[in-house]
């Protein structure tokens, strides 16, 4: 499904957590990169039909989402994976997922159990299907919650935050359970963490303080980097030129990873850059250009 | 834990627009008896005692259900899980809850009180009746906000929240201003909440039904001085039960 | 109200809605009366006249019937862990919270019903004619559940909407007198058939506070459709 948004924007009362957003979209997977508080979350919940803008204007497959019919048919065919998403914790996997998916309105009942008994094998819940939520450990209620998503084979996706709090081995699963999802569909995923897009996203939009500051392919975003990534092993003072993106200390010393435009130490070399390092060189660009300005 | 919750609890902007919503139903449903209507000549103790009675009709009603859904909300929201892992009791993280929202939702209480007082001491121009706000405060509303608070605070984790509501309410009718002659009920008792016999004694003659005769004719002796000491320290006393079994039962929840 | 009323879809999903409301909620009238029942067998212990008792009786069905509805409504809106969900659902979500309020009022009226039948066979009713025993629970019902709707949707807070009620309620307890004695607040006055009887003025007093209640029911289900209107609580 199509996305097309034009100078949206949302208030908080003193808060703007939107300020002019402008963004579209087409199938595949889009990773939506920002700081907290940057206003993702925001902008996901209008892309639901949870949260309507203060002003601007939201087009989904040709869908105006200030439409009750507009919202409705995006709801439909939408998958949606809040933050923090509760769950009944007196329902088991299978329950609660036939709940949902009574409410999706899929009335068919051995279709929508047959429909369950996929999910669950695809989030890799068939063990624990039988089990009430209340036991369930943070990514196995985030699995739910995509199983839930994807009742009803929705054409649009949007997911918020999904591998924030689980631990590494739970995050890898997660990533790779979400990068075999878009087939025809738009999946939108929105982290602060760089490596959830690198690893799923080929295109991908930077926000930050409720304006998107990049759009296009990640690849783009990581070239931003090249040229200004530096790796230096020192054993005295970290750096002080630039920003360092990581630190590793082994027995010669610390490895610094440095993203600057001139070189941090005579002895730095520069090193093909991650999406991070286009990411933190994007933002200190930003921040420069903002200050500059 | 007391500070924080405090400060937790007297940010809601729910707490002050219950009580101000129920102060305003208190001073427009105050009958003829009520202290606006008191003559000229009265003391500064009775006008200011009789304020105290007239707010602790309804707004300790917002304090039990603010405290009604302390536990069970810490419960639902994993919070407590939370607090088990810091090195306190218990006992400790119950009365630190118990008193720091107490603290809040007496705060709007005292300070109905205060603006009640300020306003007559301008109005009678007698600043004695200033003098004696916080006096009755802590001797007609403090005692039964302690009471009410620690079963409303306990009570829920037994009953549910929702069934201890209803309950509460029946309750504070029943057991504080229904007759003692129309049926055997609290009202009237050392154990009344409202503060009858403090207010009684405070104001020299019978607030609501104080020592009238009825059911458990053992706890309604005639209110003067020394009964209206007792009800104070009965109050108390019988608070701190729910307390006790409420940190019992969390530290056998926790176990389990 | 009109899709909770034709949208009789699925009875596996008014079981889902039911579970959701909770046999706490749902048993909370029941349990109420039971209380109510127990006061009344000691007031007849200690001696209460028969017309005391019967009034007992009558208030557990016009008084404290309404009042745990609307206490546990309060709780149905603002308690749900997955509203964000509901509300990305292309269910309006007035519609859920209707189904749930349906099984929380239709266990509510069972038990009035089965209540009020068992006071006529044994002889201790005291209302009108026994075809219009529900005039006594179901005008004040919806008044006070009216009511506890409105507050929970405007004021988003389960202290404030509760504190509302139960205020409401003592008020006109307490000052049932003069609130029965005026013209004007008579017909909005909650207990009649319990305090006064069946007497004058009685069957508008039912009407109005009929009325009242789905005015009230009626805005709050409007403000809740509004879009991005989330019954929830402000703080948490
Ligand atoms: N419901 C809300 N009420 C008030 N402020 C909000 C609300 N939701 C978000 N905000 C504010 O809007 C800003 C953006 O928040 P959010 O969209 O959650 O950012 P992100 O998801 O990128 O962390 C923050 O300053 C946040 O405090
Ligand atoms: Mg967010």
């Amino acid at each position: 499904m199509d996305i097309t948004i034009r100078n949206l924007r949302r208030r908080f009362g003193k808060v703007e957590a939107l300020r002019g957003v402008d963004l579209e979209l087409s199938g595949g997977m889009f990773g939506l990169l920002g700081a907290n508080g940057a206003g993702k979350t925001t902008l996901m919940r209008i892309i639901a039909g949870v949260l309507s803008p203060t002003s601007g204007q939201v087009l989904i497959g040709g869908h105006d989402m200030s439409t009750r019919q507009g919202r409705v048919a995006v709801q439909r065919r939408l998958g949606y994976l809040p933050q923090d998403l509760g769950l009944y914790p007196d329902l088991t996997a299978v329950e609660f997922l036939d709940y949902i998916g009574l409410l999706k309105g899929l009335d068919d009942r051995t279709a929508r159990r047959r429909q369950i008994a996929e999910l669950l094998e695809v989030v890799g819940l068939s063990d624990v299907a039988n089990r009430k939520l209340k036991g369930f450990s943070g990514g196995m209620r985030r699995r739910v919650g995509i199983a839930q998503a994807l009742l009803g084979d929705p054409a649009l996706l949007v997911v918020d935050e999904p591998t924030a709090g689980l631990d590494p081995q739970e995050r890898i699963r997660f990533r790779t359970l979400l990068a075999t999802l878009p087939g025809r569909r738009t999946v939108l995923l929105s982290t602060h963490v760089v490596e959830d897009v690198a690893q799923t996203c080929r295109e991908t939009a930077v926000m930050v303080d409720g304006r998107i500051v990049f759009t296009g392919a990640v690849s783009d975003l990581v070239r931003g980097a090249e040229g200004v990534t530096w790796e230096v092993v020192t054993s005295g003072p970290p750096p002080t030129v630039g920003e360092i993106v990581s630190a590793v200390s082994d027995a010669g010393g610390t490895r610094y990873r440095v993203v600057s435009v001139t070189p941090p130490d005579p002895a730095a070399i520069p090193v093909p850059p991650s999406l991070e390092d286009g990411y933190v060189a994007f933002m200190q660009g930003a921040a420069a250009g903002r200050s500059s300005a | 834990m007391i500070r924080y919750e405090f400060l937790m609890q007297i940010r809601k902007r729910s707490l002050w627009i219950s009580m101000g919503l129920l102060a305003v139903i208190t001073v427009l449903g105050q009958g003829d008896a009520g202290p606006r209507y008191l003559p000229d000549d009265a003391s500064a103790r009775v006008v200011a005692s009789s304020w105290a009675f007239l707010w602790s009709l309804l707004l300790p009603i917002v304090a039990g259900m603010v405290l009604a859904d302390r536990l069970v909300r810490d419960d639902r929201l994993g919070v407590s899980r939370l607090l088990e892992s810091l090195p306190t009791t218990a006992t400790t993280r119950v009365m630190g809850r118990f008193l720091g929202a107490l603290a809040a939702t007496a705060t709007p209480i005292f300070l109905a009180t205060v603006i009640a007082g300020g306003a007559e001491s301008i109005s009678r121009e007698d600043p004695a009746v200033l003098l004696w706000t916080p006096i009755a405060f802590g001797l007609v509303l403090l005692p039964g906000l302690v009471f009410v608070g620690a079963f409303a605070m306990v009570v829920p984790l037994l009953l549910t929240a929702p069934l201890f509501r209803v309950l509460f309410v029946g309750y504070w009718f029943w057991g504080n201003m229904l007759g003692p002659s129309y049926m055997p009920s609290l009202a009237g008792t050392l154990l009344t909440p409202v503060g009858d016999y403090t207010a009684s004694w405070l104001l020299g003659e019978r607030a609501l039904y104080a020592g009238a005769d009825g059911w458990l004719q053992l706890l309604r002796p005639e209110p003067n001085g020394v009964t209206a000491a007792l009800s104070v320290a009965l109050l108390l006393g019988v608070g701190l039960i729910p307390l006790l079994v409420g940190s019992r039962v969390l530290a056998r929840r926790a176990t389990a | 109200m009109r899709a909770v009323l034709t949208d009789v879809s699925s009875p596996l999903l008014w079981r889902y809605e039911s579970r959701r409301v909770g046999v706490a909620a749902q048993a909370a009238p029941a349990a109420a009366l039971a209380v109510t029942l127990l006061l009344t067998a000691f007031t007849a212990n200690a001696g209460g006249s028969r017309a005391d008792i019967e009034r007992l009786l009558l208030t557990g069905l016009e008084a404290v019937v309404p009042l745990a509805v609307a206490v546990a409504t309060v709780t149905v809106i603002t308690r749900d862990r997955c509203r964000e969900l509901h509300l990305a659902l292309p269910v309006r979500y007035v519609t859920t919270l209707g189904r749930r309020l349906a099984t929380l009022v239709g266990a509510a009226a069972a038990t009035a019903v089965i209540y009020s039948a068992a006071l006529v066979a044994t002889g201790w009713w005291s209302g009108p004619a026994a075809p219009a025993s529900p005039l006594v629970w179901v005008p004040p019902l919806l008044a006070l559940g009216g009511l506890a709707m409105i507050l929970t949707v405007v004021g988003r807070s389960v202290v404030l909407a509760s504190s509302g009620v139960a205020a409401t309620w003592l008020a006109q307890q307490l000052y049932a007198a003069s609130l029965a004695s005026h013209a004007g607040s008579r017909p909005f006055f909650l207990f009649l058939t319990s305090r006064y009887g069946t007497g004058e003025g009685w069957l508008l007093n039912r009407f109005a506070l009929t009325v009242t209640g789905l005015c009230l029911l009626a805005v709050a289900v409007t403000a809740l459709s509004r879009p991005g209107a989330a019954p929830g609580e402000e703080e948490q």
